[in-house]
């Protein structure tokens, strides 16, 4: 623990303040030349410039030229959040040959031209930049926090995700704990037969990955087992686990998480288009099972003995819900999501019934076919030419299961069938299949322990849906597979391998440097209250300890820095303003202040 | 002539879009040496040109940048743009286990690595002199169509292909080139090489990652849709142009008359799941662009009509069906109808004719712009390069599509993005990190072994 250096108050007068156009999304509302006359003549300015994406090479070289130039020491960049580019500014600054922390962003892009036009998008721009110069000029040059990993990877459930998401980190020489909550590994893949588009059988592609686990090396497989508590941090993570059978815990001490926990079929309600009211309302997954066992005989496919002469496929049955329309769950909530792999699982179901039970009629009952994906449009056209019969219902026209009137079917399927001019017809049927959606596994639990986020479908959320897909704000916590969002078996695998490939760069040098944005003690003011350990939000990363100084006991406050969240809730109830956040200080929130209230920036 | 120059990787990824970046930045990441192969005058692909991206509506330049940037200063990445692969096959020079199937069941892989001849075209700059200061491309009186946006705009002959382009070289379309002088004049460095010579050199490596892309069917080769002589009849890359911040026009108009469009029609499944075209399967991408298109137009054209003509709505992404709904919600008109043709309308517009698919018969309507979804063809052919299969689509053959969807049948050559079929960015990304650790795999099991 180092003591508060005195540098911390002084001020640097070098600051340099780059402006982006951003390709028009800042410039058409901002005046950005109008900005950067205005920040030349700020005190403690030493260059300002502006360029059409400071993100750029040229906008980037720019920075590192003065700085080596020496015409600046401190830089400010004005463009878009900085969610999106401070680490790219900061390594431009470590590339000139600086301390990366020397940098602060100003947000005029989602904080000012998306939101505001014309002057007042240029003054407030010019305010914006005002107080980020002010803070910058206190910037100090930080070292990154430097913290020891251990390389070991546990993975949580233990579907084909999880399963692939081991193999993979395994082979890279990083030991791995697989975590089963049930008695087998496999997941979903247990419960299917042949998967589409490929047909390949949902066992072989099991067994093929559990002849590689089971034996592997530094992998180790614990089944029937419940994750009680996780604690710790990146590199240095516990888990406290208990098995099923016979309650023994044990503790798990890994480096790396990775979510596989997968997802569950949606259960109809009572009632949902019969189901649970007439015995010859099934699933999709009963169906898939009815195949896989396979004890029809004849022409005709058997259910329960019976013969299956027609059959209707309800597609979307908790999917793609629309509020005010379905009924929500008892928790208030809607499937508004598709579940993406059921279309082209019912289609391949068709076609086998088809194929190989010419007796059984099929009327697929949909909203929109969704077999995007390479291969699944061959089973679309494919059950075009079985003589599969499509009908198209609107969401707001369900179609209705009801007994039949006549004497050789117990069911009948109405459908306004807006294929056919929207009219409204009668379907006789012995069988209705429902391709019911995916919903994520219950791990509320789990994720509360880490504090992962769950987005509004429940699914697990990761940081960015478009660019960091198997990663959480949480260091050191991965996903993958279906937990995520609904995919198919293949596309889980690749969630695995770019989970695995996200872990092992993390451990592979035994240690991992995190940013030094976190609480500091100075320790000559700090008289013990203890106050600020009250108010830390983070379990162990502040606490008071005895030293002895001069031959008396003292109590000080002692921050763990990899722990630290750097929130500032210590900072704000210390008597003596004796603790503060590296990088994000007490006196630079005053000075930006001062910059925003004083009216001479936004002329 | 066999070329002298030879440079070793641990991994050659070919393709420098959002799929070969992000394969280069996992593999630079774990340690690995990456050379990455381009054969655009930039690495960025499809992505850097487009507007904002389905369903983030994040700006396309905004979030690919920080990726290009990245990989250029990546110390275990090494970038070849503008460069031609003439041949990447396994290296005969030593022994061959013969094991066709590499990754998780390949027992006892034993392989001599890759070897790849490429040639460096001229751009008749010298990339070492060059500071990419632009002088040449300030002063070249010679203009041309602007492929960078579509056609849609003018540029120089020889200048920086776009704003953000990496690298920051200009280069010179020789054949359009008066050879006036003037931008050798202009250079302060002495950088314009009229008579700079394609350089060929070969690149060693234990693996490689084809992540080559897609491009669109090319509408003048469509009949049915006019063969790109309708005015105002554009394809949906042109449309991402015309919509993104840095535009040919900074804003929408329409392309023949720069006239506010006020009527706007989708045409989705334009050659896709058709097998008239070729291209028997859904392109995958195009029902979200065209929704997101539309939603980015109604925000900046509120008063005009759009409208997409559909088959399916294939929302099946994270957050996609969501979008969707919130499209519809914005006033944006679906219709289920197959577009049979366009003609010229009058005054500018185009005229589309549809079946609708309720079975209520065929059906006119004339609209000023009309964009049509183009299906995705792979952009390139392995053909006598390299001797990777494709499948029946033409699409690299992914010969595990369930455990590992990036392993082929040539040993350590891996395949990501939409080099494998149809993708999205999501899609794309997490594929090309399952490349790279399938190839971070193969070399370490090799390592393991020998
Ligand atoms: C009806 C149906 C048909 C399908 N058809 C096809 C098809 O034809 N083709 C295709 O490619 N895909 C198909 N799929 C999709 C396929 O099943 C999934 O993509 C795949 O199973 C996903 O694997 P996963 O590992 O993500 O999840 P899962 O298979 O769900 O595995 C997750 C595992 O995690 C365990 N787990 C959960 N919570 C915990 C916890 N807290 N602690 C420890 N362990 C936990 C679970 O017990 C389970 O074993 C279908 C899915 C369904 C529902
Ligand atoms: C109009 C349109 C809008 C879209 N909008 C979105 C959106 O909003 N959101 C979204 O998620 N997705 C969108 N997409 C899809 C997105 O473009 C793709 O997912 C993405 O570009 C795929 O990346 P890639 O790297 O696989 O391929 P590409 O982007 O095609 O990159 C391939 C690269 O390889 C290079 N290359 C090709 N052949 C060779 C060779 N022989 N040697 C060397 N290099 C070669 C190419 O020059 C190119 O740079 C859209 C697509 C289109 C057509
Ligand atoms: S995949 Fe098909 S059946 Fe499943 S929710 Fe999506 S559209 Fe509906």
């Amino acid at each position: 623990m180092s003591e508060m250096s005195s540098d911390k108050t002084t001020k640097t007068d070098r600051v340099g303040v780059y402006i982006c156009y951003c390709g028009g999304n800042i410039s058409d509302h901002v005046d950005v030349e109008a900005v950067r006359n205005r920040v030349e003549k700020m005190p403690g300015v030493a260059v300002a410039r502006t360029e059409m994406f400071m993100c750029s090479d040229p906008g980037q070289e720019m920075i590192i030229e003065d700085l080596k130039s020496g015409k600046i020491d401190r830089v400010v960049v004005a463009s878009c959040a900085p969610s999106l580019h401070e680490t790219t500014f900061r390594d431009a600054i470590k590339r000139a040959g600086s301390n990366p922390f020397i940098y602060e962003h100003a947000n005029i892009r989602e904080q000012v031209s998306w939101v505001h036009h014309g002057d007042t998008a240029t003054n407030k721009a010019t305010v914006l930049i005002a107080s980020a110069t002010a803070k910058a000029k206190r910037l100090k040059p930080l070292d990154p926090i430097r913290v020891e990993a251990k390389k070991h990877t546990t993975i949580i459930g233990g579907g084909v995700a999880g399963i692939k998401t081991a193999l993979d980190i395994a082979q890279t020489g990083i030991e791995v704990t697989l975590i089963e909550k049930s008695g087998i590994l496999g997941g979903q893949l247990n419960h299917l037969d042949r998967l589409a588009p490929s047909g390949e059988k949902a066992s072989d592609i099991l067994q093929e990955f559990l002849d590689q686990i089971v034996n592997y090396k530094n992998i180790t497989i614990h089944t029937n087992c419940i994750i009680e508590n996780v604690t710790g941090y990146v590199g240095n993570f516990r888990l406290d686990v208990v098995t099923k059978s016979d309650n023994k815990k044990f503790n798990i001490d890994t480096g790396a998480i990775v979510m596989a926990t997968g997802s569950v079929s949606y259960t109809p309600y009572d009632g949902e288009y019969g189901f649970g009211r007439h015995e010859q309302v099934i699933v999709l997954k009963d169906l898939i099972h009815i195949l896989k066992e396979n004890k029809s005989s004849g022409s005709v496919l058997e259910v329960n003995g019976k013969p299956i002469k027609n059959m209707v496929m309800i597609h979307c049955v908790g999917s793609r819900q629309i509020p005010g329309i379905h009924k929500p769950k008892e928790n208030g909530k809607l499937n508004e999501y598709c579940s993406r792999t059921c279309c082209a699982a019912m289609l391949n179901a068709s076609n086998q019934i088809r194929e190989n039970f010419p007796g059984t009629g099929i009327y697929e009952m949909y909203r929109d076919i969704r077999t995007y994906g390479r291969g699944q449009e061959a089973l679309y056209t494919q059950a075009s030419k079985n003589k599969v019969v499509f009908m198209r219902y609107e969401a707001d026209a369900l179609p209705e299961i009801t007994p039949s009137p006549l004497p050789d079917y117990p069911l009948q399927v109405k459908i306004k069938d807006s294929l056919t001019f929207n009219e409204e017809m009668d379907v006789p049927v012995d069988l209705v299949v429902l391709a019911t959606g995916i919903e994520p596994d219950d791990v509320s639990g789990l994720a509360s322990m880490m504090k992962l986020p769950i987005g509004t479908d429940q699914f697990l959320l990761e940081v960015h849906p478009k660019l960091r897909p198997v990663e959480f704000p949480i260091t050191g916590v991965f996903l993958a597979g279906t937990c995520q969002a609904p995919m198919d078996a293949g596309e889980a695998c690749n969630a695995a391998g770019a989970a695995a490939v996200k872990a092992s760069a993390l451990l592979r040098k035994g240690y991992i440097e995190l940013d030094p944005f976190v609480a500091q003690v100075d320790i000559d003011k700090c008289q013990g209250h203890g106050a600020c350990v009250e108010a830390c939000l983070k379990e162990g990363a502040l606490e008071l300890i005895e030293t002895t100084i001069e031959g008396k006991i003292h109590k000080k406050a002692r921050v763990t820095a990899a722990l630290c969240l750097g929130c500032g809730a210590c900072a704000a109830v210390c008597p003596e303003k004796a603790i503060d956040i590296n990088g994000w200080a007490l006196k630079q929130y005053e000075d930006m202040v001062d910059a925003i209230v004083s009216d001479g920036f936004a002329v | 002539m066999v070329p002298t120059n030879t440079k070793n990787f641990d991994t050659l990824v070919v393709g420098g879009g959002i799929a070969g970046l992000q394969t280069a930045l996992d593999l630079g990441d774990q340690g690995y040496s990456v050379a990455v192969v381009e054969k655009d005058a930039s690495i960025g692909g499809k992505m850097i040109r487009l507007s904002k991206v389905f369903p983030t509506l994040d700006c396309a330049s905004c979030i690919t940048t920080p990726k290009m940037s990245a990989v250029a200063h990546h110390e275990n990445i090494t970038l070849f743009t503008y460069c031609t692969l003439n041949s990447l096959d396994h290296d005969n020079s030593g022994e061959d286990s013969g094991n066709k199937f590499p990754g998780i069941n390949a027992p006892g892989v034993k392989a001599t690595g890759l070897k790849a001849l490429i040639t460096q075209n001229p751009r008749y700059v010298d990339p070492i002199k060059c500071i990419g200061c632009r002088q040449c491309e300030y002063v070249c009186p010679v203009h041309v169509p602007d492929m960078e946006q579509g056609g849609l705009s003018a540029t120089k002959v020889i200048c920086i292909p776009f704003s953000n382009a990496i690298p920051q070289l200009p280069m010179m379309d020789i054949e359009n080139c008066m050879l006036c002088g003037q931008c050798e004049k202009a250079c302060p460095t002495n950088a314009i090489d009229y008579f700079q010579k394609p350089e060929r050199f070969i690149i060693t490596a234990k693996t490689a990652v084809i992540t080559t892309g897609f491009d669109l069917l090319p509408v003048r080769d469509n009949v049915q849709y006019g063969n790109a002589k309708i005015p105002n009849v554009i394809d949906s890359l042109q449309m991402e142009r015309l919509l993104a911040p840095h535009g040919p026009y900074n804003r929408v108009l329409r392309p023949s008359d720069g006239m506010e469009p006020d009527s706007i029609a989708y045409v989705q499944c334009a050659g896709s799941r058709d097998k008239s075209t070729g291209v028997s399967y859904c392109s995958r991408v195009c029902c979200m662009y065209a929704i997101k298109q539309a939603m980015l137009l109604s925000g900046s054209l509120p008063l005009a009509d759009i409208i997409i003509y559909y088959m399916d709505i294939r929302a099946f992404g994270k957050g996609y069906e969501q979008f969707y709904q919130n499209a519809k919600a914005m006033g944006i008109e679906f219709i289920k109808a197959k577009v049979a043709r366009i003609d010229e309308g009058e005054n500018g517009q185009a005229q589309v004719r549809y079946e609708l698919q309720d079975g209520s018969g065929i059906a006119t309507a004339d609209h000023d712009l009309v964009i049509l979804s183009m299906g995705m063809i792979p952009a390139w052919n392995p053909g006598a390069i390299c001797p990777v299969s494709k499948d029946s689509d033409k699409f690299i053959t992914s010969i595990k599509p369930k455990i590992s969807p990036v392993l082929t049948d040539m040993e350590g050559v891996f395949v990501a993005g939409a080099a494998a079929g149809p993708k999205d960015i999501v899609d794309t990304i997490t594929e090309s990190g399952c490349a790279a650790m399938e190839a971070a795999k193969f070399m370490s099991k090799r390592l393991v072994e020998n």
